[in-house]
């Protein structure tokens, strides 16, 4: 072996450690997830203070005025590990030009994860507490009382049969109403650390599940359990996931 | 015994040397103070219950800006006829209120809104004036000194007035480093951030320090619901939009604003539609604080009601109809609604004086007497 070639041997030797450690710091690098929820409905935009959407199981037009809820304990999860997003509660709103609330998952290991998960709603403990973690407020309008907790979802707006409005408050919380969600969101991270995913939020679909619900019958669910229960039942069709074009 | 008087002589000089400098740099500092940093706000302090806060990075609490912005506050000189100061309208006995119906300034027209009370303004809505044009206290503050009908002062001119008084001059360059409309409404934002009522007989209770009357408790249950007749739950529906601890407005986008029945369509104000031009915001005002309720009437953002017994007659059997009406007043019923029943809580007349027992309880005296908000330029006399 000659000298030109050592020298040439020698820089590609240390071109392929500089290329290795670059590739390290790169995969170790944690990732970061955008979770983007888009509120729409018929098919398009949500749209607001508009008699815009059919009454699912009665008759009438139904108008939103205000549409709020809580997303909390998100995390991932899988056999290679987890990720638990610390202060987890997001009060997700849509009353923006673009009709979208995002959440964003920071110093995220970027590992194989089977699914994310989250709660519609407040954890219990969170739900007794008057701590601020989050976007949870004690003085906030999804707040009741220190007695009774958080509102997981509000909607509030108006039904108009026959030329007569009818307020439409629905308010619905308690711990059973919380339910937990998840979805498998395939592979992550793998061509790079700042992934995007979009979900789709359906207000309707609140008042559209196995048995439709006519809302002028049931326009206003604050207090009674049974109601709750009901509305909540439907909290798993509420947010569905729109996996990136292939 | 020459050479130990000379070194005695030496030490004594270089002391007086050392003394002399620090005295020299002491004066400088104390008269220039440019080099001084203002003094962070250590004894500010507020509930657990209120919440967080946010104080504007580029206008952090100082002693300095307090100190400045109370003189302001108070000064008349911040009108065009130096005869009206911020407190003409914001009279601390009255929580910062004038007991007017609604405030009149410079050019003795009646204004179209209500004395605002200046109490816990850190936390609730952050947009301020009852229909929300100003963004932030520092977007506020220039505004009434500048109306022709409110103070009526030339800002140009006010800064040439308060240049010329050699105790602004320091103020101002302690606080700010200079005098500028800046500073005058970075001052007056600092001191009113500092307005916080905490002692009421509603925060010792929470407190844990004392307990509510019967009626007063009684009256704390009914604000704290909403009405809801399927589980025999009555309710004044006050905290639907008066939050549970600073009874304010909420603090998130426009949740701190209301349209609660007080005109029906055609006599509707513009409201927080001035502010965002969004139809769906016609008639919808500021939601304020309660907190020392009994001291800031008349009540309602044009001063409408003379008394709270007023105000709970309103909610209870007064509201008028509109498009944007909150959905929650509409609702809001104590009994069955019937067909084409008009808008009614039906609380009883027990539960209106209940509640406004607990709503005295709000009344908070030593904010009222805190020297600390008091007007500067009275010399008080024991």
């Amino acid at each position: 072996m000659n000298g030109r070639t050592k020298v040439a041997l020698g820089v590609a030797a240390l071109l392929a450690v500089v290329l290795a450690l670059l590739w390290y710091r790169d995969v170790s690098r944690p990732g970061s997830l955008t979770l983007e929820f888009r509120a729409r409905s018929d098919g398009g935009p949500l749209v607001l203070n508009e008699f815009a959407y059919d009454n699912p199981g009665g008759a009438g037009r139904v108008k939103v005025r205000d549409f709020q809820f809580f997303v909390s304990n998100v995390r991932l999860g899988g056999a290679a590990g987890q990720f638990v997003e610390p202060d987890s509660y997001h009060l997700l709103r849509f009353d923006n030009a673009e009709r979208a609330f995002t959440i964003q998952l920071t110093g995220v290991p970027r590992l194989e994860y089977d699914y994310l998960e989250f709660l519609v709603g407040v954890d219990a403990d969170a739900n007794a507490s008057i701590r601020a973690v989050g976007d949870l407020d004690p003085n906030g309008r999804m707040a009741w009382n220190w007695e009774v907790g958080y509102k997981f979802v509000l909607f509030e707006g108006g039904l108009l049969v026959d030329d007569v409005q009818i307020p439409l408050v629905y308010h619905v919380g308690f711990d059973a109403s919380a339910r937990r969600v998840r979805f498998d969101l395939g592979t992550l991270f793998a061509d790079a650390p700042d992934e995007r995913r979009m979900f789709d939020v359906d207000v309707m679909r609140l008042f559209d599940g196995e048995t439709p619900i006519d809302m002028q019958a049931l326009s206003n669910v604050k207090f009674d359990r049974d109601d709750a229960r009901r509305i909540a039942s439907n909290f798993s069709r509420l947010i569905e996931y729109m996996p990136p074009a292939s | 015994m020459a050479e130990r008087r000379d070194a005695r002589r030496g030490r004594t000089a270089v002391v007086v040397s050392l003394a002399s400098a620090a005295f020299a740099l002491t004066g400088y500092l104390w008269w220039g103070n440019h080099e001084l940093p203002p003094t962070p706000l250590a004894e500010f302090e507020a509930p657990f219950v209120f919440g967080r806060f946010n104080v504007p990075a580029d206008n952090p609490l100082t002693v300095e800006a307090v100190q400045l912005g109370r003189r302001l506050f108070y000064d008349p000189r911040l009108s065009g006829t130096n005869a009206l100061s911020c407190a003409t309208c914001h009279v601390q006995a009255l929580a910062f209120t004038d007991g007017k119906r609604t405030a009149i300034g410079a050019s003795g027209r009646p204004l179209d809104f209500n004395s605002m009370s200046l109490t816990n303004l850190l936390w609730g809505p952050q947009r301020f004036f009852w229909n929300g044009r100003a963004a932030s206290l520092e977007a506020q503050a220039l505004q009434p000194i500048e109306h022709p009908d409110e103070m009526d002062q030339d800002l140009d001119a006010l800064l040439a007035e308060l240049e010329t008084d050699a105790q602004y001059v320091v103020l101002f360059e302690r606080a700010y480093g200079e005098i500028s409309q800046t500073a005058v409404a970075r001052a007056l934002a600092s001191f009113e951030r500092t307005l916080v009522s905490a002692n009421s007989k509603y925060d010792q209770y929470l407190r844990g320090e004392t307990k509510l009357t019967a009626e007063e408790e009684h009256g704390r249950k009914l604000f704290m619901a909403h009405p809801d007749i399927k589980v025999s739950l009555r309710g004044g529906n006050c905290i639907d939009c008066h939050s549970q601890f600073l009874t304010s407005g909420f603090s998130t986008a426009y949740d701190g604003f209301s349209n609660n029945g007080l005109d029906a369509e055609e006599e509707l104000g513009e409201g927080l539609q001035v502010t965002t031009g969004d139809p769906a915001h016609r008639g919808m005002f500021k939601v304020p604080t309660l907190r020392n309720v009994e001291l800031t009437a008349p009540y309602m953002h044009d001063g409408r009601f003379a008394t709270l017994e007023e105000v709970l007659a309103h909610y209870d059997h007064g509201i008028k109809p509109s498009r944007t009406l909150s959905p929650l007043i509409a609702e809001a019923d104590n009994r069955v609604k019937g067909v084409d029943q008009d808008i009614s809580l039906h609380l009883t007349v027990t539960e209106q004086r209940d509640i406004i027992a607990f709503l005295r309880t709000l009344t908070d005296r030593d904010f009222v007497a805190n020297p600390a908000f008091a007007n500067p330029f009275v010399v008080s006399t024991p």
